[in-house]
């Protein structure tokens, strides 16, 4: 324990806000399970002040305004999951949610903290960049918007400002048919930090063709991000007819041209080529199974 | 380094406490009110022996700061015993040898607790979903999922 830690809680987003505005040295707190293991980490010799936004109701709330499904920041996994807007509209967030951690982490891990940690595992990240996420962030003078993809600069890094919260996360609502699939291999079992993951979110027409589709793994490099050479090789494709092993072998190539040969490439490079086949091979399944109930 | 007054309903008792900035719920528990059943394991969210039902959901005591809660309501394992009887779970526990070192138990309990009072009747991949993050080195499992099996599917479970 150190002298020169404080803590802050508040229920209200505007005084949390203005707390920020006229502090310094603040870390924000939510659900705490990223920020506890680094206060153990480092001994709980933090210093300065944390602020508890945990619980913020506004900021807890799943609803549809117009296009967009909009996510509050403080929703739990466990929230998540068991929200029935969400299952409907962008199963794949579903899936990648129920993947988290264990049910302990789920009921106090937030969307939120999961962004903003910005983990190059983070499991809600690559869907969420799949489905062209934004997030909006605010301090007590200003508001923008972000895309996800834009926000996160790096491995643990984000472009938030220090007087600044994510206060929403929204998703544009699809207005075609789509697939998607979430696929992620764990090292545990039981508690599987993500070592790699994989989100996928494709528009097929009626000809089974695809349309457009985004290719998001996740802990393959930095910061998660679209495949966009992967994306490219599929795209106009019949995708029942798509080789499924070339395209694993192109997955791996693309990820050690972004990121170079790294010591974890030996591992990260099959494992990748099996994600991208199996989350492929998902999709080729549902678009089949939709064939049959058409015919 | 400013205390923090809060209060806290603790196995149906009601708290006022002054306690520490970066004092855990886990710390609360154990150290203030002596209520050692919630275990310290791994301090990081890994192992659930600290597991603690926080209005109503399981959650590790060890990732929570006592700040955050004021206003809340937390069951231990010492809470589980109404009027000197056990609760049908812990008998369970002893009925089909789910407790060995002890260690994970009052963990595993809460867990089993918090599920059950959603869901009275859960079918085995349910119980293992809410067990998963209570690790156990002594009984391989088996015997606790049985043990709680067996409470799930008691017609005076209560609904
Ligand atoms: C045992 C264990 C297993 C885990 N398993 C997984 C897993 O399988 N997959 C996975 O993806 N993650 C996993 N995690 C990580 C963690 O649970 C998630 O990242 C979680 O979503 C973080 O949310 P939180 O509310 O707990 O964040 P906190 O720890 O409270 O905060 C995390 C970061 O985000 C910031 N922050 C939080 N909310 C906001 C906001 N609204 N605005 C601005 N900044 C904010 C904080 O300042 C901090 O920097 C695991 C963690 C543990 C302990
Ligand atoms: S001590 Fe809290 S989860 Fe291990
Ligand atoms: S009984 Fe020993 S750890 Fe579970």
């Amino acid at each position: 324990m150190m002298a020169n830690l404080d803590f802050k809680a508040t229920r209200s987003l505007q005084e949390a806000l203005d707390f920020l505005d006229t502090n310094s040295e603040v870390k924000v707190i939510a659900g705490g399970t990223d920020v506890m293991v680094n206060l153990y980490k480092e001994n709980y010799s933090y210093s300065g002040i944390l602020l508890d936004i945990s619980r913020i109701e506004e900021l807890k709330e799943i609803r549809q305004e117009e296009g967009w499904i909009k996510i509050g920041p403080l929703v739990t996994h466990t929230m998540l999951l068991k929200n029935e807007l969400l299952e409907d509209k962008f199963p794949v967030l579903t899936a990648a949610a129920r993947t988290i951690g264990s049910t302990q982490v789920r009921n106090r891990g937030t969307i939120g903290g999961n962004i903003n940690n910005a983990s190059p595992a983070a499991d809600l990240i690559p869907p969420l960049i799949a489905l062209k996420a934004e997030v909006k962030l605010q301090s007590s003078s200003s508001e923008r918007l972000m895309p996800l993809v834009d926000f996160i600069i790096g491995p643990y890094r984000t472009a938030i400002r220090e007087s600044e919260l994510i206060t929403e996360i929204k998703i544009p609502l699809i207005k075609e048919k789509y697939y998607s699939n979430f696929q992620k291999i764990g090292r545990r079992k039981t508690l599987a930090i993500a070592r790699i993951n994989i989100a996928i979110v494709a528009i097929i027409d009626e000809h089974k063709v695809i349309r457009d589709i985004k290719i998001v793994p996740g802990s393959a490099t930095p910061s998660p991000r679209a495949f966009n050479k992967l994306e490219e090789a599929v795209t106009g494709q019949e995708i029942t007819g798509l080789n499924l092993e070339e395209l694993g072998k192109l997955a791996g190539e693309e990820m050690v041209a972004l990121t170079g040969e790294r010591w974890s490439t030996p591992y990260k490079k099959p494992a990748l080529s099996a994600l991208v086949k199996r989350s492929l091979t998902a999709v080729i399944k549902e678009v089949e199974g939709d064939g049959e109930n058409q015919n | 380094m400013e205390k923090i007054k809060i209060n806290l309903n603790v196995n149906r008792l009601e708290y006022t406490l002054e306690v520490e900035p970066d004092e855990r719920l886990l710390d609360t528990l154990r150290e203030r009110l002596k209520l050692t059943g919630v275990k310290e394991g791994c301090s990081i969210g890994e192992c659930g022996a600290c597991t603690v039902i926080l209005n109503g959901e399981a959650v590790n005591s060890c990732m929570v700061l006592t700040g955050q809660v004021d206003g809340s309501q937390v069951l231990t394992v010492e809470g589980l015993e109404v009027d000197s009887k056990l609760d049908p779970l812990q008998q369970a526990f002893i009925d089909h040898q789910a407790v060995q070192c002890g260690f994970c138990t009052p963990g595993m309990l809460m867990s089993a607790k918090a599920l059950l009072d959603k869901n009275p009747h859960p079918n085995r991949e349910e119980i293992k979903t809410a067990i998963e993050g209570n690790l156990c080195r002594c009984t391989g499992y088996e015997q606790i999922i049985e043990a709680i099996e067996s409470v799930a599917g008691r017609k005076d479970c209560k609904e």
